[in-house]
């Protein structure tokens, strides 16, 4: 067994290392202006702004799968700032600052509009991608309609800037992206960067798992706005020149090539791309001026198809290769530790859930129609019905406000409304999915304590050694063996493992009512034991409710204490296990074959 | 007011057009071809070269779909194919190569604006008044193609094929279709077509080697809410091309080029499908 480290331990020693990095690039950027020449000074200053906004965009895109062609208008929006503010007022101290608020204020406004028009719940991912390169679209055509005032296509020029020297912008753009590095790399490694993964591995579980993922995208969209705006504010001061073309979409595409050239989801990789091929860039562009962008173009593309990982990280894996030092990176996991017992303030009498009258049509079709039943704590409710009988339907309808057409679903005394399923969740309900629904790129530690953030909020700059988890939840992780892979990387687990993780997710964040789409398709016959008396003890011991689909009715006779057959979207029976079991009514719907209910499998 | 009428029409031919090729790709292949404006503007291009041959310009649509399907053969095999499984970083490459093209284009040809001869020239009596004659000939030629496109799904093995391939894949391919080389025709196809839009479109503007960018973007949002059908992108051309010569006419051009991309993001938001029948 692999020596597994606390993710304290780790983070302590990859600190050491940050903080040496920090200081070399601070000193380096403190000594630059002494050594370099004038040219490149000059140009470095804004190679390094450009790597800052790359980082912000590596966020996005490489850590959340955010991808923004928009990034370039709000570097843009903090360009005209400062060069409208120094054309049109005489420059002081105060009218400096109004421009650098403004230029946060209008890129955080900006951003806002932009995440809520593309982090609706019913728009494709691809829709941000789309909104931001309307973003840029627009932007360039206002700078355009703004006539003098903005300069239109020639931009502003020659306007009053900083009485500060090239060599005090190096040192504070220079500063600038050695802070921003430092503070991105220290975020994407905490416990929040791990929910950023997750939001990017699969945003559906996230949000089953109570996470407001609009609000996470929303919130880091506004972020990386405001420090884009801040280093376009730096680039206007400096070069005392803004340009239409700072906020057009192929800038904003240049910088998403930058981090894919980088490697997206390192953040070095991008920063130091950004800076090298801007510089070079501008060394090249006299001499070469297509050739060299012809390169970039071309290297760009064979980098996205032959190694869509990137340059940085090829390059980590081919010195790698050449030492031979054996593969076996040390293992983090955190400790797993039994969840204090939370008081619940709901009478027991409450029903776990209730349902009216539900129904769901799609046009003239009646998928689901007048579903009526309450579920007690300690039952454990089998829908069962054949394949198209409204079964994941209701699932749905119960899971997601927005999903039924009529009727009323009550979770716990309370109606859920047209509820969001992150806010259904908070109502105390907990949904598996049908087929493993995991973080891939994700450790089993890791993906359980995102599971739980709900209830123990992530920190954005440490990683905590212990996971809380509820007695139900570890009573999972242990039984089915995940306890020894706590540092494995998701991918990488059985299929049964991952159904296992999943339960024991969803069972993390302390569900009333758990939902399970057939937890034991695909499992092995000892596996679906396993589980089985965990779901049992589930609902003996912890007090939950459990509504669960499944086809093998042997199994469902086993565990159920009650079973609801579905046939057309009706209820045609809801009773107790014997009394199903032996209906002829179910017999002849469920199967067409009269002995098939009675006999196990 | 006919007048308005006709740039209606005639503007939403222009748009399906240059369209059309974006949307066979993404129907098909399920990829947005950002390359599309880089084909676009190789039509323009080898209209161009057609001019300074002195041929005749009648010459250039047959020659850039020539050229762009066989440019269409070459890239799918060497950028699009590996792709596939990874639609965002296909649109990546695809700009990637985009790039490639303008600045192939800026080194062989300058950076200058250049124009071509118009196989039609003059203006018609129409609806009570002169309408330039090529305009209306653009139209024609959008339902031409749109026509050709649907009997081709429709009526050949090749588009029976096609049109099981966008209705589900896997199927297709465990009944035998060979849908690799559905894609590799489509692709070509799709290519094709974009660089004949491109020499389509130069008579009526000039040609830069950035011509393609805004064609692209407008292009990508007609796609985007047409989804895959040619129908929708018909009525998306014509609701959206009419909303932007109304905005252009009776607002103001700087607004009317913002229209298209501004009503369809919105319209994104409000109805995920678009135009698209759910």
């Amino acid at each position: 067994m692999r020596d597994v480290r606390l993710p304290s331990e780790r983070l302590k020693r990859d600190l050491r290392l940050l903080a040496v990095l920090v200081v070399v690039g601070l000193v380096l950027v403190a000594g630059g202006p002494l050594v370099l020449d004038r040219y490149s000074v000059s140009i470095l200053i804004r190679s390094f702004l450009y790597g800052s906004i790359a980082v912000t965009v590596d966020i996005l895109w490489g850590f959340t799968g955010v991808l923004s062609f928009g990034q370039s208008a709000f570097f843009a929006i903090g360009a005209y700032a400062c060069g409208l503010a120094f054309t049109h007022y005489e420059i002081s101290p105060g009218v400096a600052l109004a421009a650098l608020a403004a230029a946060l204020v209008v890129a955080c406004l900006v951003a806002m509009l932009v995440a809520w028009l593309a982090f609706g719940a019913r728009v494709s991912a691809l829709y941000v991608s789309v909104v931001t390169l309307v973003l840029s679209i627009v932007f360039v055509q206002v700078i355009y309609a703004g006539g003098d005032f903005t300069g239109s296509s020639s931009g502003l020029s020659g306007f009053d800037t900083f009485d500060l020297s090239a060599g005090a912008w190096f040192r504070i753009a220079g500063a600038g992206l050695v802070v921003i590095t430092a503070l991105g790399w220290i975020f994407v490694r905490s416990d929040m960067g791990s929910l950023l993964v997750s939001i990017r591995e699969n945003e559906t579980r996230c949000r089953y798992f109570g996470i407001s993922v609009a609000w996470v995208k929303g919130g880091l969209l506004v972020a990386s706005a405001m420090v884009a705006s801040l280093a376009g504010f730096a680039y206007a001061g400096y070069n005392d020149v803004v340009a239409p073309d700072l906020g057009n979409f192929q800038f904003g595409t240049e910088l998403v090539i930058w981090v894919a050239l980088g490697g997206r989801g390192t953040l070095i990789g991008p920063a130091i791309v950004a800076v090298l091929v801007d510089f070079v860039s501008a060394y090249l562009s006299g001499s070469l001026p297509f050739i060299w962008e012809l390169i970039i173009g071309a290297v760009f593309i064979v980098v996205i198809v032959a190694m869509p990982q990137g340059l940085g990280p090829a390059l980590v894996s081919l010195i790698r290769w050449m030492v031979s030092r054996p593969a076996g990176a040390i293992a983090v996991a955190a400790r797993l530790i039994p969840a204090p017992v939370r008081s619940t303030a709901i009478l027991p009498e409450t029903p776990a859930i209730e349902l009216h009258k539900v129904a769901r049509a799609y046009g003239s079709l009646h998928v689901l129609e007048d579903i009526t039943f309450t579920g007690r704590r300690r039952e454990l409710i089998s829908l069962v019905g054949p394949n198209g009988a409204g079964k994941t339907t209701l699932i749905r309808c119960i899971s997601d406000g927005q999903e039924r057409s009529g009727g009323q679903v009550v979770l716990q005394g309370r109606d859920i409304g047209r509820r969001a399923p992150e806010l259904c969740v908070h109502l105390g309900l907990g949904r598996k999915f049908q087929a493993p629904t995991v973080f891939d790129a994700l450790t089993v530690a890791e993906s359980l304590r995102v599971a739980r953030s709900r209830i123990e909020p992530l920190s954005p700059w440490r990683r905590a050694d212990d996971i809380r988890l509820p007695e139900a939840a570890l009573r999972v992780v242990r039984a089915t063996g995940l306890e020894a892979q706590m540092a494995t990387t998701v991918r990488h687990l059985s299929h049964g493992a991952k159904q296992a993780l999943e339960l024991a997710m969803v069972l993390a964040m302390e569900p009333t009512v758990l939902m399970l789409d057939e937890p034991t398709a695909g499992l092995t016959k000892p596996e679906r034991t396993v589980i089985g008396g965990i779901l049992m003890e589930l609902v003996a011991k912890h007090d939950l409710c459990i509504l669960l689909i499944e086809h093998d009715l042997a199994f469902v006779r086993e565990i159920s204490s009650r079973i609801i057959v579905l046939h057309q979207g009706r209820i045609v029976l809801d009773g107790g296990v014997e009394e199903v079991v032996s209906s002829d009514l179910v017999r002849t719907i469920y199967t067409g074959e009269p002995q098939a209910l009675g006999e196990p499998a | 007011m006919n007048n308005l009428l006709l740039d209606v029409v005639t503007t939403a031919g222009i748009l399906f057009v240059v369209a059309v090729g974006l949307l066979v790709v993404f129907g098909v292949l399920k990829i947005i071809n950002f390359a599309h404006g880089g084909f676009l503007t190789i039509g323009g291009y080898a209209a161009l070269i057609v001019t300074q041959l002195h041929w005749s310009p009648w010459a250039a649509p047959p020659v850039a779909l020539i050229l762009g399907i066989l440019l269409g053969m070459l890239v799918e095999r060497l950028i699009v194919r590996p792709l596939y499984s990874r639609p965002l970083d296909a649109i990546l490459a695809t700009w990637g190569l985009s790039i490639v093209v303008v600045q192939l284009i800026t080194i062989g040809f300058g950076r200058g604006t250049e124009f071509v001869l118009s196989p039609l020239q003059g203006a018609v009596a129409l609806l009570g008044t002169s309408y330039s004659l090529y305009r209306l000939a653009m139209l024609v030629v959008a339902l031409v193609i749109g026509g050709a496109i649907a009997g081709i799904l429709q009526g050949t093995r090749l588009g029976l094929a096609a049109r099981a391939v966008i209705m589900n894949e896997t199927l297709a391919q465990s009944l035998g279709i060979n849908s690799a080389l559905v894609r590799f025709a489509t692709f070509s196809v799709g290519a094709g077509l974009a660089t004949m839009a491109g020499s389509l479109i130069t008579p009526l503007l000039s040609i830069d080697p950035l011509m393609g960018v805004p064609w692209l973007l407008n292009a990508f949002m007609l796609v985007m809410v047409s989804g895959t059908s040619l129908v929708s992108l018909a009525v998306a051309s014509l609701v959206l091309g009419g909303a932007q010569v109304v905005v252009s006419t009776y607002g103001n051009p700087v607004l009317g080029a913002l229209t298209i991309v501004v009503l369809a993001a919105l319209l994104l938001r409000i109805r995920p499908t678009g135009f698209a029948r759910a």
